[in-house]
């Protein structure tokens, strides 16, 4: 059936579009193109693009290297990389950095060309206006703005043919803990090619590409980790490279064991505490400019149930929109049925669906006893996606509790969307009026939910956050889910600290789950006194108090706090809590405060070069810091042409091509025609030779 | 007489299944031609709503209890029509008329928008469609695009290079390839057109 409708279809197609659509495939690919803000930028990149043209080209990195300071839970990365333009043209140039979530940019130093430029925290109208006056006068200059958080962008003009490039940034993150490991990651991975979206063949359409075989090679990766954990290590170890592992002063120096790699895939680096060295409580210190920052974690002691876990209220609630037609509605109707086949004894459920309107299955919770469930499960099975998406009925509807004889139950929300609504604020304030002790837990259907909305409504609801991006992965996520909903949790966690005042960040902690650890920063009046963190494990009340006497000596802690200030403050204005003023004020004074990249702060470039005579070359004396080991300045900057580097554009980029999903867009409409078409003709031949058979054996 | 029964026995045997095969015909019949007109019956609707919208300038769903709404005009001016098109392309969306790919910008903006049809009902006009042609876009908030059609392409569903933040103001629509074909396949036609100025005015 297939192979004869494709055999058709290409029997009508008409023949010049072949050969139009292969002329035209082949000058659409040619040219690739970038993005000023591209998502899926997932390495430090130089774009350049032509002065009057649309064509972009990746500059041709030279190198990159890193070199990370780990001291316990936070982490300094320096990333050091050159570039040189290798096109016979002036081009402006574009540089992109991703940065993990949670990491603050506080440092730029450029070498380009041979002029040096430093980048310093602005107000970001005043740094606007800095570089656009320094534009204006013909200055070099560049200016660093956040667009989006955890990516930051820099154009430089006037970047002259076979000039270098050299870029630092520095930035500060936390370590990522989940589970008892610490890990922590580092984009590499090139960024996907684009294809230059309709564009026409511009006069310089053949500027010379990075030819990206070329570019692996002469695109080596070092780096160096230092590591400093704070406790005896079991074991380091990396997922993705070969490491070399030596002792240093204070801890270990990691770098990888072939020296260099091509930046092929991220970096990746996991180190686990030794047995019983495993720090139930950490906690670090830092003076800066008179202040004194703390961050301490501390994961609570939530074994693993033993017992028959508490009874549970779980309501289900499924969208049932036309929004999540096709394989979201697959999606969510597997998951649900997961949840329902793996109720347990004792526990209670309802299940609640909803569109434009709203079903509720059982007038209140009911025992998960084999009928009910049944009935559930076939319920769910006959779901089909249609109608608008009215969320806030259907939340309220879920978190409605009954209000008897349910002490000592947990109720627990399990709310299957896409998150395709408008009014979020809506739903965001049903929860927090809401919710009672019901907690949320929010399962996002389909490849791109509204995250947004989900973790939003997920932290408000004190539950979690899932995301199921295919029928493949329901299993396994539904799993982690109900994992989390069986075990333990330490809930109304509340950090204080006795003796002293503090600024904490995050304000509000959400409730952990097993092997989750708390992890606060905060500003303190002084370190005296203790850090006292209580709430409740399991129905029990639970309490640990620290001397702050007791810190370590911590590096990057205020940046780290005011970075989450920063997220603090940005939550509260997406909950309307301050108003939009007071969350610019608040991000502008952090920013300034900490010399962080925010929305309302950008680092502005200054040109700083030394006043020396016109033509007279840069000289090592002028950087504004220190080359990496192995990086020859003269190499560097005397301009060694690699061969190779002017190839032309190469046919295999067609196959790194990534970009949006398309959606599925034919229907079976001519299937059917054909399939209906075929049955009436098999009907009538059936039907008119059995006429004709029986009247002839008749007549015989 | 004895014979007659016998004839009609014989018979029968032709005529049940031949009586099933014509009612199974004639429902998926009705079913596949049920599709086209559907999408056309919800065009009329849609434009509706979508003079409607305009004149408010607010979304105005087409039906009460649809879950999505139009939110702009399509019009191919060489070949003489117009499509209304609808936020969201998931398959719900896409029968009653082509959708706005979600995370894309509007057409106009600035970076790439999309729009998906299907090849066999909406969409099916973009066989027709050549380099050179102008696409006009009406937005509900009053906004007007014009476009020259760049060309065209042949990509995967799933490596699209379709970047919807490059540069420029740019227009893609979507169907699915070959477009004749009557089963699915991961191929998908792209139709790429330029901005040819009319910025949009932001409402």
């Amino acid at each position: 059936m297939t192979a004869s409708a494709i055999g058709a279809s290409r029997l009508s197609r008409p023949p010049g579009l072949m050969l139009f659509l292969a002329v035209l495939t082949a000058f659409l690919f040619g040219p690739r193109s970038f993005a000023a803000e591209p998502g899926d930028v997932t390495s430090g990149a130089l774009m350049m693009r032509a002065r009057g043209g649309d064509q972009v080209v990746e500059a041709v990195r030279l190198g990159t290297d890193i070199d990370m300071v780990v001291s316990g839970l936070t982490v300094r990365t320096r990333v050091t990389q050159a570039f040189r333009n290798d096109t016979k043209h002036w081009v402006e140039a574009v540089y992109v950095y991703p940065l993990p979530d949670d990491g603050g940019v506080d440092t730029l130093k450029m070498v380009v060309g041979d002029k040096v430029i430093i980048g310093e925290i602005k107000k970001k109208a005043e740094a606007q206006a800095i570089y656009d006056a320094a534009k204006a006068q013909g200055k070099k200059a560049a200016l660093v703005e956040q667009g989006r958080p955890n990516m930051f962008t820099n154009a430089v003009a006037n970047l002259g043919p076979g000039e270098t490039v050299l870029v630092q940034i520095e930035y500060q993150a936390p370590v990522t803990v989940s589970g008892g490991d610490y890990s922590l990651r580092v984009p590499l991975v090139v960024a996907p090619r684009y294809t230059s979206p309709g564009a026409a063949p511009a006069p310089d359409a053949h500027a010379p590409l990075a030819d990206p075989r070329v570019q692996g090679k002469i695109n080596p990766v070092t780096i160096t980790v230092h590591l400093r954990a704070g406790f005896a290590l079991a074991g380091v170890s990396s997922a993705t490279h070969a490491l070399d592992v030596r002792d240093e002063r204070g801890g270990k120096r990691i770098t990888l064991a072939q020296g260099e790699a091509p930046a092929d895939r991220d970096f990746v680096l996991t180190w686990r505490p030794a047995p019983l060295a495993a720090p139930a409580v950490a906690l670090f210190h830092e003076r800066v400019a008179g202040g004194d920052y703390v961050l301490a974690q501390v994961t609570p002691p939530i074994a693993r149930r033993t017992a028959a876990p508490a009874a549970r209220d779980i309501v289900f609630v499924i969208d049932n929109s036309g929004s999540m037609g096709g394989e979201s509605m697959r999606q969510a109707k597997a998951s649900l049925d997961y949840g329902l086949a793996h109720l347990k004894p004792g526990d209670r459920f309802n299940v609640v669906r909803f569109d434009d309107s709203l079903t509720v299955l059982f007038p209140t919770v009911v025992a998960a006893d084999a009928a009910h469930v049944a009935k559930a499960r076939t319920f769910v099975a006959g779901l089909d996606a249609d109608g608008g998406t009215e969320m806030i009925p259907a939340m309220a509807a879920a978190l409605k509790d009954s209000p008897a004889n349910d002490a000592g139950r947990l109720r627990q929300v399990v709310f299957l969307t896409d998150g395709a609504i408008g009014d979020e604020q809506g739903l965001f304030d049903t929860i927090s009026a809401q919710r009672g002790r019901s907690r949320v837990f929010m399962v996002g259907i389909g490849s791109a939910p509204n995250t947004y909305l989900m973790s939003r409504a997920a932290e408000l609801g004190r539950g979690t956050f899932t995301h199921i991006g295919s029928t493949d992965a329901v299993e396994g996520a539904m799993r982690q889910l109900f994992d989390k909903l069986e075990n333990p949790v330490a809930t109304n966690l509340t950090v204080t600290f006795d003796g002293t005042n503090a600024d904490l960040a995050p304000a509000v902690l959400p409730d952990l789950y097993r092997g989750e650890p708390i992890t606060v920063a905060a500003k303190v009046g002084a370190m005296k006194g203790a850090l006292r963190i209580s709430g409740m494990i399991d129905g029990k009340p639970w309490e640990t108090r620290i001397p702050l006497a007791d810190a370590e000596a911590g590096t990057g802690i205020s940046k780290l706090w005011a970075r989450r200030k920063v997220t603090d403050a940005e939550v509260a204005r997406s909950l309307a809590q301050i108003t939009e003023d007071e969350a610019d004020a608040r991000v502008l004074k952090l920013g300034l405060d900490h010399q962080l990249v925010t929305s309302q702060t950008s680092l502005v470039a200054v040109d700083k070069t030394p006043s020396r005579p016109a033509g007279t070359p840069l000289t090592r004396a002028d950087l504004p810091l220190n080359l990496p080991a192995g990086w020859d300045f003269d190499v560097l900057f005397q301009g060694v042409r690699h061969p190779g580097a002017d190839g032309q554009a190469d046919a295999d980029a067609e196959t790194e091509v990534a970009g949006l999903d398309l959606p599925q867009t034919a229907t079976d409409g001519p299937l059917l025609v054909m399939l209906g078409l075929g049955l009436l003709a098999l009907g009538g031949l059936l039907g008119a030779g059995g006429w004709v058979l029986s009247d002839r054996r008749t007549a015989a | 007489m004895s014979r007659l029964p016998r004839a009609a026995t014989r018979r029968l045997a032709f005529l049940a299944p031949a009586a099933l095969a014509v009612a199974v015909g004639l429902a998926l019949l009705g079913q596949g031609l049920w599709i086209p007109t559907k999408a056309a019956l919800a065009q009329v609707l849609l434009e509706r709503a979508f003079d409607r919208s305009v004149a408010t300038g607010r979304p105005v769903k087409p039906w009460p209890w649809a879950d999505t709404w139009p939110v702009a005009r399509i019009t191919f001016p060489r070949l003489h029509r117009a499509v209304i098109v609808l936020d969201g392309a998931s398959g719900q969306a896409l029968a009653f008329g082509p959708g706005h790919v979600a995370g894309t910008p509007n057409a106009g903006d600035r970076g790439t928008a999309v729009y998906a049809a299907h090849r066999d009902t909406h969409f099916a006009l973009l066989a027709q469609v050549k380099p050179g042609d102008e696409i006009d876009v009406e937005r509900i908030d009053g906004g007007h695009a014009r476009f020259r059609v760049a060309g065209a392409q042949v990509v995967r569903w799933d490596a699209s290079g379709v970047d919807p933040h490059a540069p420029g103001h740019t227009l893609a629509l979507a169907t699915c390839w070959p477009l004749a074909a009557r089963t699915h396949g991961p191929l998908r036609y792209l139709v790429w057109a330029r901005s040819i100025g009319e910025r949009t005015p932001r409402a």
